[in-house]
């Protein structure tokens, strides 16, 4: 199981298109919590994913308009504050080159 | 004071809008009421779908926002489709539905539907509008999301109450965006890596789809591949980017791309993707992918970076500024020649097309058809065994020379596309290719065309089949050519004529000698210059096939012959 953790703000739609990302490639909804976080909101979602669909639901929820904010870690319980939630502000780097600093050319605002 | 409906248009307006394609009916008509008033044009076409593919023409040929309008209910589930299209090939759409009385809304009442819940997954952004006073602010935000970053479509749905009622207008306002939690600075951090795997790489190519154009990076990425010098080659919304003539290009690449294009992508030790989404039809069988490179993507969306394979090194940014980074940073040090990787990639056993496919008669018509073409015309196709044809043989060099439905594949898409294209280019040749099948699916905006007399020059390639789908039936189903018969289709050129368009029909016979006859040579020459729409219907050998071609399953170097 894995837990994400999104902050956006709470206009038209951006919670469907939040769970959408997941529903459409087939995953169930385990668990979601949504509500009100500091002056945006935040969804905590606990999903059966592999490794792969983390990654591109990562990115997916990136892309949508109204997120602002996009963290996961591998809790199995108590998902939510305490977890190991990533806090990088980039897309999760590729396994494969790691080491690399593909990241360089991102900088956050 | 002005209505909802005014204020609809003057924000149009502000948004640099003077043409719009639409189908009036029951909640949109207090926005048709005040189109006179306004300095928006309409262009009414003969189905909701043939509104929101020609909005769609419009904006892949200008780069601009296209704007499609609709009733609620039937008039806006009539549009999905081309959503979908927009959504899947990045094309800035804008698409506004009128919607029952806000009092009535959630009550299954006439003609009501979600439109907003049912495009949500298919749009970049969307609003129901629900006060009087979001006009403005949904409308400028609209039009932002539709043509920033990765462009999209957008829906915006305004109950019928709202567009009647009126207001004092302050004029239009302005969308500020919020910061987006990442952004790409172009600091050339990333070309120190770049350059690492370069030098070290053996065989590396590079792949240009849509994204290079979009972002307006075309100037530079022709520098930058002039400055590489390595194999490369284009998807199918990738063609025009580069120039054929480059001594490196080798065309199109995936499941009906050239053999030297599939061969050198299967071959790679570095990949460097421009702009494309890598999709099952450039990749073929993921697993088996470009098995030995490495991949650095260039590209403005993360959420199309790793869909199909993990990358090595993402580039995220606005292409029409990390490819002049990169170009600049490039020049510093120095690279290996690749002198003969490029031999290998580029030889002539590779390069040369299939003797068998060249005679085909459909091939060689296409052939006639494009070397006749003036300069700066708009080649449209549809979708099916057409498109690939079209898409092997057109050698346009300009990047919105070459349109078509790539993402979504919907047939019904090239002539609705072309009343777009046209009215955005009324003096360009505008070149819109289908089939039998695609052709009769929109083959209402003939009256279209008709009424605003657009030279629009139609070409239906006739195999009396849905011919692609027949291809894969021969190919893969053992012959069993269940429903793509369309032996009783219409006579095409009669039915030009009813709808007061000269038509007339090329027998393929007429290609069968080389070069063809003078006087076919010169019908088609007057077919492509003449004032007037003109529909040519070409005669197709219903077996004719389209290679070479991937299969389902197979990696792209396990291509498909003719009569293997």
């Amino acid at each position: 199981m894995q837990t994400f953790q999104i902050r956006y703000r709470n206009t038209q739609g951006t919670l469907m298109r939040i769970l959408n990302a997941a529903v459409r490639r087939g995953i169930e909804l385990q668990s979601v919590q949504a509500g009100i976080a500091d002056q945006d909101h935040r969804v905590t979602l606990l999903l059966q994913v592999t490794q792969k669909q983390a990654r591109q639901l990562y990115r997916e929820w990136y892309s949508v308009a109204d997120v602002t904010d996009v963290g996961y870690g591998a809790v199995q319980h108590g998902h939510g504050d305490d977890g190991n939630v990533w806090s990088s502000v980039h897309p999760p780097a590729p396994e494969a080159l790691t080491e690399l600093s593909a990241y360089t050319s991102l900088t956050p605002r | 004071m002005l209505s909802g409906a005014q204020i609809v248009l003057w924000c149009l307006e502000a948004e640099g809008v003077d043409l719009v394609f639409g189908y009036p009916g029951g909640a949109i008509m207090p926005l048709y009421d005040a189109l006179d008033s306004s300095g928006v044009r309409h262009i009414l076409t003969r189905h909701e779908q043939g509104a929101v593919f020609s909005a769609e023409g419009y904006a892949r040929v200008t780069g601009k926002v296209g704007v499609a309008i609709a009733t609620s209910g039937p008039g806006a589930t009539n549009l999905v489709t081309g959503i979908a299209d927009a959504k899947m090939d990045s094309v800035p759409l804008v698409c506004i539905t009128g919607q029952v009385r806000s009092p009535l809304i959630g009550s299954d009442a006439f003609q009501e539907t979600d439109v907003f819940g049912m495009t949500l997954s298919l749009t970049k952004w969307s609003r129901m509008v629900r006060t009087l006073d979001e006009i403005q602010a949904v409308i400028a935000e609209g039009f932002h999301w539709a043509r920033s970053g990765r462009p999209g479509p957008v829906v915006i749905d305004i109950p019928t109450d709202i567009l009647k009622a009126k207001k004092k207008f302050s004029g239009p306002v302005e969308f500020r965006p919020h910061a987006t939690p990442w952004n790409a600075k172009a600091d050339g951090g990333f070309t120190d890596t770049i350059v690492a795997m370069l030098q070290q790489a053996k065989r590396p190519v590079a792949l240009v789809g849509a994204g290079a154009k979009l972002s307006g990076a075309i100037p530079h990425l022709r520098q930058l591949l002039d400055e590489l010098n390595i194999p490369t080659f284009a998807t199918l919304h990738g063609l025009g980017a580069v120039p054929p003539a480059s001594p490196y290009y080798l065309g199109m690449v995936g499941m009906h791309g050239t053999r030297a294009a599939n061969m050198a992508l299967h071959d790679t030790d570095l990949l460097l993707v421009f702009g494309a989404r890598l999709d099952d039809r450039v990749t073929g069988e993921p697993t088996r992918f470009a098995p030995h490179a490495k991949i650095v993507h260039f590209e403005i969306d993360p959420g199309q970076l790793d869909r199909v394979r993990p990358c090595d090194l993402p580039v995220i940014g606005n292409l029409a500024e990390t490819i002049p980074t990169f170009q600049r940073e490039l020049q510093r040090p120095s690279l290996p020649q690749w002198n003969e990787w490029r031999a290998v990639a580029c030889a002539r056993e590779r390069t040369q097309d299939d003797p068998r496919g060249l005679a085909q008669p459909t091939i060689r018509f296409l052939d006639e058809l494009f070397k006749r073409l003036p300069q700066n015309s708009v080649v449209i196709a549809d979708v099916g065994q057409h498109q690939m044809w079209a898409a092997q043989r057109c050698r346009s060099s300009s990047p919105r020379g070459f349109i078509t439905s790539g993402g979504l594949g919907a047939m019904g898409f090239a002539l609705p596309a072309a009343v777009g294209a046209q009215l955005a280019q009324p003096e360009s040749c505008v070149l819109c290719l289908s089939g039998d099948g695609g052709f009769q699916m929109n083959i209402q905006e003939l009256a279209t065309v008709h009424r605003l007399g657009l030279p629009i020059k139609m070409v239906i390639i006739d195999n009396k089949h849905l011919g692609m789908v027949r291809q894969w039936q021969q190919l893969f189903y053992q012959r069993n050519y269940a429903e793509t018969d369309l032996s009783d289709n219409p006579d095409f050129v009669e039915i030009a004529k009813a709808y007061k368009i000269h038509a007339w029909r090329l027998n393929e016979a007429a290609m069968l000698e080389q070069p063809v006859a003078a006087e076919t040579g010169e019908a088609i020459d007057s077919f492509l210059r003449s004032p007037q729409a003109e529909l040519l219907v070409f005669d197709c050998h219903p077996e004719a096939n389209v290679y070479p071609m991937v299969p389902a399953g197979a990696a792209l170097s396990e291509m498909m012959f003719a009569d293997e």
